[in-house]
C-alpha cells in the first residue's frame, strides 16, 4: 500500500490443520484507512489460532475489523485480543465472530475488544457474536468502549506529569497487550500523533 | 516570605451543590495546620480545590501560594511550584509501574524547571532511599501503581511519593483513615522526617490518632464549609471529649 504504517500477514482465509498453530498479529496506525477482513477455519484436531491486533486512528479514518473464528474440530483453541484507540472523527467497527461446529467438542475460544474513543466525534462499534453448536466448550468474548479514566489522569498530574504526557502513560498501559516487541517507540509515536 | 499560603473567602461548589462556604486560612513556612471537621464538613473539597481538581469550581474568593495566584495554575503546575496531596483514595493505574510513574513524575518537574533529567541509576537509588523510609520493599518499585495494594500499603506509597518528590506544602487527606497503629506510625515517622523550617503541611483528618505522632502548630475545625473556630493543641483534645456539635 506503499505507507509503511501497516504489518500483517495477508487478510483473507486461512485454514489451520490438525496440530498446527497459526499466530497472526495486525498493527493500524494512523494515516490510512483499513477494512481486515480475516477468516480462520480451525479444521483439525488441536490446531490454534492466535490473534492480536491494534490499531490507533483520528481524522476521518475508519478501521473495520470484520473475524470469523470456525472450530470445525474438537480440542482447538483460539484467541483473540483487539485494543485500539480512536481519536478525530474516526470510525471504528468490529465484528467478529466465534463459530463452534457441532463436531468441535473441547473448544477453547477466547476473544476480546477493548477501545478507546479520545472525542465526541469518534464512533466505535463493537459486535462479538458467539454461535455454538457444541456442549463441551469453553468461550468467552468481552467487549469495552470507554474513555481515558479521569480519576488516573488528574492522580498522574498532581504529580507533576503533564496532561499530554499523563495521557500517553495511560493509553500506552491501555495497548501493552497488543504491542508488538521491539515497536514500543513507534506505537508510542503514533499514540503522540492522535 | 511571610505567607506560603493565603487562602481569603473561598467558595467552591461540585455540579451545583455549595461546600466551601467562604474558607479563610493562612499558613507560614515551616507550619504545619490541622483541619478538623465531622464527614461533609468539605475537607476532601478543600484538598480537592488546592490541587485543581477539575470537578471541582470555585465560585468566589483567591488562594495565594508564594504569592501567586494558585487557581490559575494547572494540577502540573502546581506539583511544580512544590504542591503535594496524598490522596485520601489513592488511585490505581494498571500497566505502569511506581518506577515508570514517579520517573515521569520527577522528570517533569526537572523540565519545567529547565533542568536536565535524571540519570537513570542515581533516580533509582533515591527511590530506593525513599521507599526505606516508609518501610516499602523493593520489590514494589515494579509493581503497578496501587493496584492490588492494601490500605496501608496505599498510603505509604503516598508518603513515598510525598518523600521523592519534596514538596514545600503537603496536604494530607484523611492519611490516617483505615491505618492500624503500626502503619500510622510508619507514616508519622515518614511525615515527621520531612518536617523542617522551609516546609508546610496541612493534615486533614476527622479524629486525632495521627495528630497524636504529628503534633500540629495550628487546628482549624471546619464545619459546613466555614472554619468555626481555630487554635492550638488544646482544640483536638475538646474535640475528643466532645465531638464537634461544640462549635
Amino acid at each position: 500500500m506503499g505507507h509503511g504504517h501497516y504489518i500483517a500477514p495477508p487478510a483473507g482465509q486461512y485454514r489451520v490443520k490438525a496440530g498446527e498453530k497459526l499466530e497472526l498479529q495486525f498493527v493500524v496506525l494512523p494515516g490510512e484507512s483499513r477494512d481486515i477482513e480475516l477468516g480462520i477455519d480451525l479444521t483439525g484436531p488441536g490446531a490454534e489460532a492466535h490473534i492480536k491486533a491494534l490499531y490507533l486512528c483520528k481524522a476521518d479514518e475508519k478501521v473495520h475489523f470484520h473475524i470469523v473464528m470456525h472450530h470445525r474440530a474438537p480440542g482447538c483453541k483460539s484467541t483473540q485480543l483487539i485494543n485500539g484507540i480512536a481519536g478525530g472523527q474516526a470510525q471504528v467497527h468490529f465484528d467478529g465472530t466465534i463459530v463452534v461446529a457441532p463436531d468441535a467438542q473441547q473448544t477453547e475460544a477466547y476473544q476480546e475488544n477493548h477501545n478507546i474513543v479520545l472525542t465526541e466525534e469518534a464512533k466505535v462499534v463493537t459486535k462479538p457474536q458467539l454461535e455454538i453448536y457444541a456442549d463441551d466448550v469453553k468461550c468467552s468474548h468481552g467487549a469495552t468502549v470507554g474513555q481515558l479514566n479521569a480519576d488516573e489522569l488528574f492522580y498522574m498530574r498532581s504529580r507533576g506529569i503533564p496532561e499530554a504526557e499523563a495521557r500517553t502513560l495511560q493509553m500506552l498501559s491501555f495497548l501493552s497487550p497488543v504491542i508488538p516487541e521491539g515497536r514500543e517507540e513507534e506505537i508510542e509515536a503514533a499514540i503522540r500523533s492522535l | 516570605m511571610d505567607k506560603l499560603l493565603e487562602i481569603h473567602d473561598l467558595h467552591a461548589k461540585i455540579g451545583d451543590k455549595e461546600i466551601l462556604k467562604g474558607i479563610d486560612l493562612e499558613i507560614k513556612p515551616g507550619e504545619v495546620h490541622a483541619v478538623m471537621g465531622p464527614n461533609g464538613a468539605g475537607k476532601s473539597t478543600l484538598s480537592a480545590v488546592l490541587t485543581g481538581r477539575p470537578d471541582y469550581e470555585v465560585t468566589e474568593g483567591s488562594i495565594l501560594y508564594k504569592g501567586q495566584d494558585l487557581l490559575a495554575m494547572s494540577p502540573e503546575e502546581r506539583a511544580w511550584a512544590g504542591l503535594f496531596l496524598s490522596f485520601q483514595y489513592p488511585i490505581e493505574i494498571p500497566g505502569v509501574t511506581i518506577t515508570a510513574f514517579m520517573k515521569a513524575a520527577v522528570n517533569a518537574k526537572l523540565k519545567a524547571q529547565g533542568k536536565a533529567e535524571m540519570k537513570t541509576g542515581d533516580f533509582l537509588k533515591l527511590m530506593k532511599e525513599k521507599m526505606a523510609l516508609v518501610q516499602m520493599k523493593p520489590e514494589f518499585a515494579k509493581r503497578e501503581v496501587n493496584v492490588g495494594f492494601s490500605g496501608g500499603e496505599k498510603k505509604r506509597n503516598e508518603i513515598f511519593q510525598m518523600a521523592l518528590l519534596d514538596p514545600v506544602l503537603s496536604i494530607l487527606d484523611e492519611t490516617d483513615s483505615g491505618l492500624d497503629v503500626d502503619a500510622l506510625k510508619i507514616v508519622a515517622d515518614g511525615v515527621n522526617t520531612l518536617r523542617s523550617p522551609e516546609k508546610s503541611a496541612i493534615i486533614i483528618t476527622h479524629y486525632h490518632k495521627l495528630l497524636e505522632y504529628v503534633q500540629p502548630d495550628v487546628v482549624h475545625v471546619l464545619k459546613a464549609g466555614r472554619i468555626v473556630k481555630t487554635g492550638g493543641r488544646e482544640l483536638i483534645d475538646a474535640i475528643e471529649s466532645q465531638g464537634f456539635d461544640q462549635f
